[in-house]
């Protein structure tokens, strides 16, 4: 290695060191000019309201109906991925041509909500168990 | 910082034991920041006192005035007080503005214990300093005086105080912490042109 290489590589660790130094150093001044914080015995509790939390995150249950919605979401997802592709030939080919096909491309694929549509997947109350009888 | 605290004689189980949670275990052992430097304390004091965060805490009818404190009348916000925040961890100044009754003393407690140190306290109206109406013989419910369970700084009576007499406890309160009275340089208004 030549001595200017060196020289170059020091350069470059004096900035780094100095960067580090100029991004902790609020940390540390920070750290030693601060008031000492005091813990409580609750000072930590997650749910800040005033009361004490009960059970925990994990005991909520949701219906189940939500997962057509996440497929309803996916639909969607694919929709806007499909639309990239067309972004890159879009000048390919004349304006009203590519418009026409990329609404031509759409429709076709709303057609997934509509069949979710007809299937019943947006009606929550069918899904609902009967409890009275 | 000296908090006043009432003396723990002749108060009734339950309030001895809710008291247990702040008192003996924190501000007294206090010893400050790690480096103590006098002039960084001053700036980090005057800091504080002009920016208070009360938090959006109202017990009963004295917060009505605290609310009118905040409004455009009578406008905390000229003294750094403005923010009033709903989570205790973003404050550092509860005002109590009311009755507190056995019920929500322990509400009270944790909102203390979550607010970050330090922190400050203003007992508003006779209710919140020593149970106000409520220190009958019948009581069986209200908290006399909430510095039986935190240690208050700033008592401000009235039932209810004015928002004038809040603003002069927030006053009080900015003077004990930064030792000056009005700690922003506040220029007078020039005087009209149409007065003598």
């Amino acid at each position: 290695m030549s001595p200017d290489y060196l020289i170059d590589s020091l350069y470059i660790m004096v900035f780094l060191i100095g960067g580090a130094i100029a991004a902790f150093a609020p940390f540390v001044l920070s750290y030693l000019l601060r008031p000492k914080h005091i813990f409580y015995k609750k000072t930590c509790q997650a749910y800040e309201c005033g009361m004490d939390p009960f059970g925990t995150a994990w005991d909520f249950r949701y219906g189940i109906s939500y997962y057509l919605y996440a497929l309803m979401f996916l639909v969607f997802d694919v929709d806007i991925l499909f639309l990239f592709p067309i972004v890159e030939v879009f000048h390919t080919v004349s304006a009203i041509r590519g418009i026409l096909e990329l609404f031509i491309f759409i429709f076709i694929l709303s057609l997934a909500i509509v069949y979710a549509w007809v299937k019943g997947a947006f009606d929550w109350k069918k899904r609902l168990p009967k409890i009275q009888g | 910082m000296e908090k006043k605290t009432a003396k723990d004689t002749g108060l009734d189980a339950f309030t001895q034991e809710l008291r247990q949670r702040v008192y003996g275990v924190g501000e007294e052992h206090d010893k400050g920041p790690l480096l103590k430097l006098d002039m960084a304390d001053k700036i980090l004091r005057f800091c504080q006192a002009n920016s208070l965060w009360p938090m959006t805490f109202g017990l009963a009818c004295c917060a009505i005035e605290m609310m009118a404190t905040g409004m455009a009348r009578i406008d905390m916000a000229r003294y750094g007080a403005e923010v009033f925040r709903p989570s205790a961890r973003q404050c550092d100044l509860m005002i109590v503005s009311g009755t507190v009754n056995k019920k929500m003393a322990p509400a009270l407690m944790t909102l203390y214990e979550q607010m970050p140190y330090p922190k400050w306290v203003i007992a508003m109206g006779n209710c919140a300093i020593s149970g106000g109406p409520f220190a009958v013989e019948e009581n069986y419910n209200v908290i006399l005086g909430v510095d039986t369970l935190i240690p208050v700084d700033v008592y401000v009576p009235g039932c209810p105080p004015r928002p004038e007499a809040l603003m002069q406890g927030l006053f009080k309160l900015q003077e004990k912490i930064s030792g000056v009275r009005h700690p922003f340089p506040q220029t007078p208004h020039p005087p009209r042109e149409n007065s003598e």
